[in-house]
């Protein structure tokens, strides 16, 4: 249970405040409930919950709800990882169906105790969906699959149009806040898929701000991502889940957003997203929109 | 005339209990569906809370700094 003063480190700022219609959450949980679907947004606790739920958009977490990592920014549940569900594909095709979504975007908890480490679940879910929604475009946010080619080369095939995998931080607090992830590690995965994906497939990563990072160290990331030619970049504010987890630094200024977008574009991606707000998956139809319309 | 009890709402998947920033809508104030009528902290954002219904805002129950749950009475409003 959260309290006041377990949680009241930096004042809120007012960019946080977020509206809340309750109706359409409701409706949105009854569906996803009904389904026995999760969500990264509920699972995560996210900001943006109440607006994209709102707005019948949600980010379907897949092999939940328990991950077999505790990396200490992150509000998933750490525990006993649960059999794998294998009707789960089924209902996440049928759900974005429901919701008549046009972009969907399907994420995993990490699963380090399977033999394909989670990889087969993320085939089988594309595959379905493509069944069941021809014209949805499909996003999915990976693990890192310990870096396993095999493992990427199955999601690859399976043809999502965006593959995107978080980097999460710069080099030097990777360390702190990631668990059994290294930032080497997921600069081999994106710079793997860019390499054997098809050229249609985008490649997309993010990173969260507030944790301590330098700019110099922030702009070592772009280069290194740009380097290896990812398309997208998130980049948005750490919000510390609850009192256990790593501790916020600092409230970003908006400056610093307006600033890491210029010079991320003027690296060459071909799509930024900087804001606060700003997940690897809010708005994600929109951006895969704009890339394309381009 | 009618009463209805606004209760607070489930703001966050994994908590339910929340602080009670502040009221946007003072007794006697007219609201719509869709206007703020006050502000909560969780753990994660400050929650706008709207309105479910058109009428008169009569009473507020909870004040700024209380620790209110989820399904607690926070105010009446009176509708037409």
């Amino acid at each position: 249970m959260s309290t006041k003063s377990e949680t009241s480190a930096p004042v809120k700022p007012n960019w946080l405040k977020v509206t809340y219609d309750q109706k359409k959450v409701d409706q949105m949980n009854d569906l996803l409930s009904g389904l026995k679907l999760n969500t990264v947004c509920a699972e995560a606790n996210c900001p943006n919950l109440g607006e994209c739920f709102g707005s019948g958009s949600a980010s379907f977490i897949i092999l939940g709800p328990n991950c077999t990592r505790a990396c200490r920014f992150c509000d998933v549940p750490h525990g006993h990882p649960h059999e794998v569900d294998l009707l789960e594909p089924l209902r996440v095709a049928e759900a974005t169906k429901k919701l008549g979504l046009s972009h969907v975007v399907v994420t995993s908890v990490d699963r380090d105790d399977l033999p394909d480490l989670g990889a087969d679940q993320f085939v089988k879910t594309i595959n379905a969906i493509k069944e069941l929604n021809p014209n949805t475009t499909i996003e999915v946010l990976t693990p890192d699959f310990q870096g396993h080619e095999d493992c990427l080369d199955k999601v690859i095939a399976a043809g999502p149009d965006v593959f995107n995998h978080n980097m999460e931080t710069v080099r030097s607090i990777t360390p702190k806040v990631r668990h059994r992830a290294t930032y080497d590690t997921s600069l081999h995965v994106l710079k793997y898929v860019k390499e054997h994906a098809p050229k249609s497939m985008y490649v997309k990563t993010g990173i969260m701000l507030g944790l301590g990072e330098t700019d110099p160290e922030v702009y070592q990331l772009m280069d290194d991502l740009r380097a290896i030619d990812v398309d997208f970049l998130t980049i948005g504010q750490y919000v510390q889940p609850g009192p256990k987890n790593f501790t916020l630094k600092e409230w970003v200024p908006m400056e610093r957003y307006q600033r890491y977008y210029k010079e991320a574009m003027k690296r060459g991606f071909k799509f930024v997203a900087s804001s606060p707000l700003v997940r690897s998956s809010y708005k994600a139809k929109e951006e895969l929109e704009a890339v394309e319309n381009q | 005339m009618m009463i209805k009890e606004v209760h607070m709402p489930k703001l966050s998947p994994k908590s339910d209990d929340y602080f009670f920033g502040k009221w946007v809508k003072q007794p006697g104030d007219t609201v719509k569906t869709g206007d703020v009528l006050f502000e909560v902290e969780t753990d994660k954002v400050i929650s706008q809370v709207e309105s479910q219904e058109d009428g008169v805002l009569t009473a507020q129950k909870v004040a700024t700094g209380d620790t209110t749950k989820v399904g607690d009475l926070v105010a009446t409003i009176e509708t037409a």
